[in-house]
């Protein structure tokens, strides 16, 4: 593997921006679809950096939360990389009745804190599935995932280790923030493609556009 | 007859792409805005017999922009080309007086196959 930065054209921050646009659109429609929720989408934006840099644009980003819910999901194809779905702590409670688990809801002796993480990682799971799966497809690939993990209520600070990636390494990390309608509820979904990925993807941009040319 | 068509939405390569799906025989002139604010100052000034709007963009978002042009021009052909696929959304625009829903990433046919509706609500082939 170089170690080298690797350059990304505005053109294809563009292409990636109305790409991830469309496949986080795909995946707050199936959200909506199966827990009635409304999504209200933003304009995504993408970055370059390299690894070193990636924590401390994560603290910096998530500078206005005191704590956080963080749902992580690796994806594994020629697409790879990590998703990082950040909620503020406590937006798992505001979620759970909008989940029809087919359990009683009984919030006593500790159960609200397993409900609220399988509430998150429920959300978690279909959004960063649908979304990357959706960029995959457009991209011509298609990936594998890790099972989704969900750490509550840390600092952003003690949650993001220093070593995210190889800090001589390139990511393209992309975020898009999104709130859910009549819910107090708001987030980020990251992704952040490895070293690895930065050419096959500049490649597959180039075959997307192609369609368009 | 080729129409004016009227382009709005915040990314070039989005603009681009749905250009290049329009049927060169569609168009007389293609004008483009880069949000729903300026959209709208290009559809009072250029009066498009086609419009596609973005609903995700800085400034004034595409349902304002909707509204703002039903009220400026009620019959105005007005079609939301979006990633947003919920069907809140989707019930929200039409109810607003959108004339169809494109949902992204454009294709020929998906294109081509509003525009012959457009062109059967309006009497004429491919909209035109």
């Amino acid at each position: 593997m170089e170690s080298e930065i690797c350059q990304v054209t505005d053109e294809e921050k563009d292409i990636l921006q109305e790409i991830m646009n469309i496949a986080f659109g795909k995946a707050a429609a199936d959200l909506a679809e199966a827990i009635n929720i409304f999504v209200v989408l933003s304009v995504p934006n993408i970055q370059l950096l390299k690894g070193a840099e990636l924590p401390d644009y994560l603290r910096d980003e998530l500078r206005d939360f005191t704590d956080i819910s963080i749902v992580e999901q690796n994806f594994r194809g020629k697409f790879r990389g990590s998703a990082f779905l950040v909620f503020p702590a406590g937006a798992g409670k505001e979620l759970i009745s909008l989940l029809d688990t087919g359990h009683e809801m009984v919030f006593e002796s500790g159960s609200i804190d397993i409900l609220e993480k399988e509430t998150l990682l429920e959300v978690g799971n279909l959004l960063i599935g649908a979304c990357v799966g959706k960029m995959a497809e457009l991209l011509g690939d298609l990936v594998t995932y890790s099972p989704p993990k969900v750490v509550i209520e840390n600092h952003p600070h003690e949650i993001i280790p220093n070593n995210l990636f190889n800090s001589e390494y390139t990511a393209i990390v992309m975020k898009t923030l999104f709130s859910f309608d009549e819910r107090d509820v708001s987030g980020f979904l990251f992704l952040v493609t490895t070293h690895d990925s930065v050419v096959w993807l500049q490649n597959s941009l180039a075959r997307f556009l192609q369609q368009y040319e | 007859m080729a129409k004016k068509i009227l382009i709005v939405d915040d990314s070039p390569i989005s603009r681009k792409m749905l250009k290049s799906c329009i049927p060169a025989e569609c168009i007389k002139e293609i004008q483009e805005a880069g949000d729903g604010l300026a959209g709208l100052k290009v559809f009072k000034e250029f009066l498009p017999d086609i419009t596609f709007l973005d609903l995700t963009m800085p400034v004034m978002d595409g349902v304002q922009a909707l509204e703002e042009m039903k009220k400026l021009d009620p019959e105005a052909v007005i079609i939301v080309a979006t990633a947003d696929v919920q069907v809140k959304s989707i019930e929200k625009v039409m109810g607003l007086g959108a004339f169809h829903v494109l949902k992204k990433p454009p294709t020929k046919e998906s294109v081509r196959e509003i525009l012959l509706k457009v062109g059967e609500c309006r009497g004429t082939e491919h909209g035109i």
